[in-house]
């Protein structure tokens, strides 16, 4: 096996999916390539860390005032036969 | 409880929830909303760029939820139904400001980006908390993308679709994604690398 057919196949085998003799072949040649390696752990690392990285949240303000236009237009929502607008609490 | 029970207990919810903007009761919205909003925003963003825009498409996924929340039931998650939303009216946002430059079609053949900077970088989660230039880096990095590898890996890596649900999400065949995804962790990792080497730490806190 190569190091280009070990980067092809990286991503099956980050996922669990390669078959177990392709998986053992690819081990075979990260246990004696240290680029090889390298490619594996830190493309690893990436996906941790963008896993990891909180992408921004929608703030107080606008995400308040985003639910109550939500909650104004889904009286009635679905389709179904509106009913009653429902007295919010408060 | 296991992840499983806790996703199956969130699914049920999910679904008397639906069940109740059926009925025309806002109240469970908001349940909705708390678990989704943000969620859908972030996607939105990294899409987009632009946090108006966003949350304009976050808005759109829930009026369409509530107008058809009736059909969802049976076809799809309903994680898979709304990242799907956001993708579609992210693109046509994309097409109709003209931003969007259509990529090569992915194919298995087609030759793959070669790893080129081979330093071993190790960063943990924890050290980005406090390293502003490191988050920056990834968020740039990730702009950088075509938008269909990045709402790959977005979806897949990030938000933690299966295969086939992110490829449902984004409407492509489970070959067709996994080649987007692949090709997506090659280039972010790159792009990390080389933003590793050129601050010369070796991606270890000093």
């Amino acid at each position: 096996m190569s190091c280009e057919d070990v980067v092809r196949q990286l991503s099956d085998y980050i996922d669990g999916a390669l078959p177990p003799a392709d998986r053992a072949e690819l081990e075979h040649h990260l246990a004696t390539c240290h680029d090889c390696h390298v490619v594996l752990d830190t493309t690893q690392c990436t996906i941790l860390l963008y896993r990891a990285a909180r992408s921004r949240a929608l703030e107080g303000e606008r995400r308040r005032l985003l639910l109550e236009k939500l909650q104004r237009a889904c009286r009635g929502c679905g389709g179904a036969q509106p009913n009653p607008p429902r007295r919010d609490a408060g | 409880m296991s992840g499983e029970a806790n996703a199956a207990v969130a699914q049920r919810d999910e679904l008397a929830c639906l069940e109740a903007m059926r009925r025309g009761e806002p109240d469970c919205l908001g349940e909705l909303f708390e678990v989704w909003a943000d969620r859908l925003y972030g996607l939105a963003l990294r899409l987009l760029g632009d946090p108006a825009a966003a949350e304009d498409v976050v808005q759109e996924a829930f009026l369409k939820l509530m107008a058809g929340a009736s059909r969802i039931e049976g076809r799809s998650r309903l994680a898979t139904w709304l990242y799907r939303v956001v993708y579609n009216a992210a693109m046509d946002r994309l097409r109709e400001s003209r931003r969007e430059v259509p990529v090569p079609e992915e194919n298995e053949e087609a030759a793959l980006p070669a790893p080129a900077v081979l330093i071993d970088f190790r960063l943990t989660p924890e050290e980005m908390v406090h390293d502003a230039e490191l988050r920056e880096a990834l968020e740039r990095a990730i702009a950088a993308l075509p938008t269909t590898l990045r709402a790959s890996f977005l979806l897949r890596d990030v938000e933690g679709l299966s295969t086939a649900e992110a490829a449902e999400a984004v409407g492509v065949t489970e070959a067709n994604l996994k080649v987007r995804l692949h090709r997506a962790r090659l280039l972010l990792r790159e792009r990390l690398a080389a933003f590793v080497a050129a601050r010369g730490d070796g991606g270890r806190t000093p």
